[in-house]
């Protein structure tokens, strides 16, 4: 395991940043926020190489695939990939606090939602670090029947749920760790799923620790590691699998929401086939998504040497 | 001599995990189902315990030490089935 693994970044004092930030984004408003964020981007773009070289590996990878228009200010884009992520962690703490950002959701995605939600037959929702997920909890409150348990790997983004959860006095959605996914963990996400539920997993990140389960894939023109876990609990829950995207578009958000298959009748000697042929399939989704929204790409980690 | 539990367990298990050339008399009821013995992997844990729950309604605690345990051998999981599917 090298010391650049996403989950050993450590954030030193980043938590105690993150509670001064909410506190001025919920006591002062949103315009001494905006003032305070510039800033503090800064200095933690300055201060912080290794995320600054991930990024720049980044966009150097994805900017001659872009669809749209080449930067005006080349040298400004690693500063402007990590205000987007300021910015997504603004909107987080807005979709927090009771002020969720404006969402929109085109006709077709909504109705396959709809279907989804309807069906009964609950499912696992694949997504990813790309765009803001956490404004789709807006949704869950607009949709009482939209039961979402979230797998989690580390204990990062648990530490600040947690802090939200306190400073805001709302509940965020059921977390479960997946550090290890022992028989009863199975067996619960399964009971969640019978029940209707919805179960979502990332697959974009291999979790501290895991070996062998891990897969190269192209992405973005270089092989990059993928974990097999997420497809290895689809396969295993035997339900609809879809995909799951939160990506801002100007001043809102545009959810996505497609079906991306189903493992209820994956035979267990056809899954090894099925792993390869849909995480390539994953990865292609994710993608297209960069190419879209590439400055939303939020693995600020060495993405394609992870696991060297 | 087995239970008829335990043999129906057996069946579960090669149904389950589809162990086609294994049958119920391959499967020694104290011998290690993991690693040894039938020498099966984690995943198959949590599909013979998904399989388990569907069956018997079994449920099992987060504690994965004990989960361990009961998937020790035949004979822990069907003590576990039989003190649990009537709870």
């Amino acid at each position: 395991m090298t010391a650049t693994h996403w989950a050993n970044i450590q954030e030193r004092g980043t938590l105690a940043g993150m509670r001064a930030m909410v506190w001025i984004r919920r006591h002062l408003g949103r315009l001494p926020f905006r003032l305070v964020l510039g800033p503090v981007v800064l200095y933690y773009y300055l201060s912080h190489p290794l995320p600054r070289r991930a990024s720049r590996e980044y966009l150097a990878r994805i900017w001659p695939r872009h669809a749209g228009h080449p930067p005006r200010h080349p040298r400004l884009l690693g500063l402007r990939h990590f205000m987007a992520f300021g910015q997504a962690l603004m909107d987080k703490v807005d979709a927090w606090s009771g002020l969720p950002p404006a969402v929109c959701i085109a006709p077709e995605d909504h109705a396959r939602l709809d279907t989804a939600i309807r069906g009964g037959r609950g499912g696992l929702i694949l997504v990813s670090h790309l765009g803001n997920l956490e404004i789709c909890s807006a949704l869950g409150q607009r949709r009482p029947d939209f039961h979402v348990t979230q797998l989690m790997h580390t204990r990062n983004s648990r530490k600040f749920n947690r802090l939200l959860a306190r400073s805001t006095g709302r509940q965020g959605p059921d977390i479960v760790e997946v550090s290890d996914i022992s028989p009863a963990t199975a067996m619960q996400l399964a009971a969640r799923i019978q029940a209707g539920g919805f179960v979502v997993i990332a697959a974009d990140r291999v979790p501290l620790g895991e070996r062998g389960r891990i897969r190269r894939l192209p992405f973005l023109g270089r092989p990059a590691p993928f974990p097999e876990g997420p497809f290895r609990l689809a396969a295993l829950l035997r339900c609809p699998v879809y995909t799951l995207s939160c990506l801002r578009e100007g001043s809102a958000y545009r959810i996505a929401f497609s079906a991306f298959d189903d493992t209820t009748r994956l035979g267990r000697k056809a899954r090894e086939a099925w792993y390869l042929e849909a995480m390539q399939r994953y990865v292609d989704w994710l993608a297209a998504q960069c190419r879209q929204h590439p400055l939303q790409w939020f693995n600020f980690f060495p993405f394609w040497h992870a696991h060297d | 001599m087995a239970s008829p539990l335990e043999h129906e367990l057996k069946q579960l298990i090669i149904e389950t995990l589809e162990l086609e050339d294994t049958t119920p008399e391959d499967i020694d009821p104290d011998e290690p189902l993991f690693v040894e013995g039938l020498g099966l992997d984690s995943i198959d844990a949590l599909e013979l315990g998904l399989a388990l729950q569907k069956t018997y309604g079994i449920q099992l605690e987060a504690e994965s030490e004990e989960a361990r345990r009961h998937f020790a051998s035949l004979r822990s999981l069907a003590a576990l089935v039989e003190a649990r599917r009537n709870a």
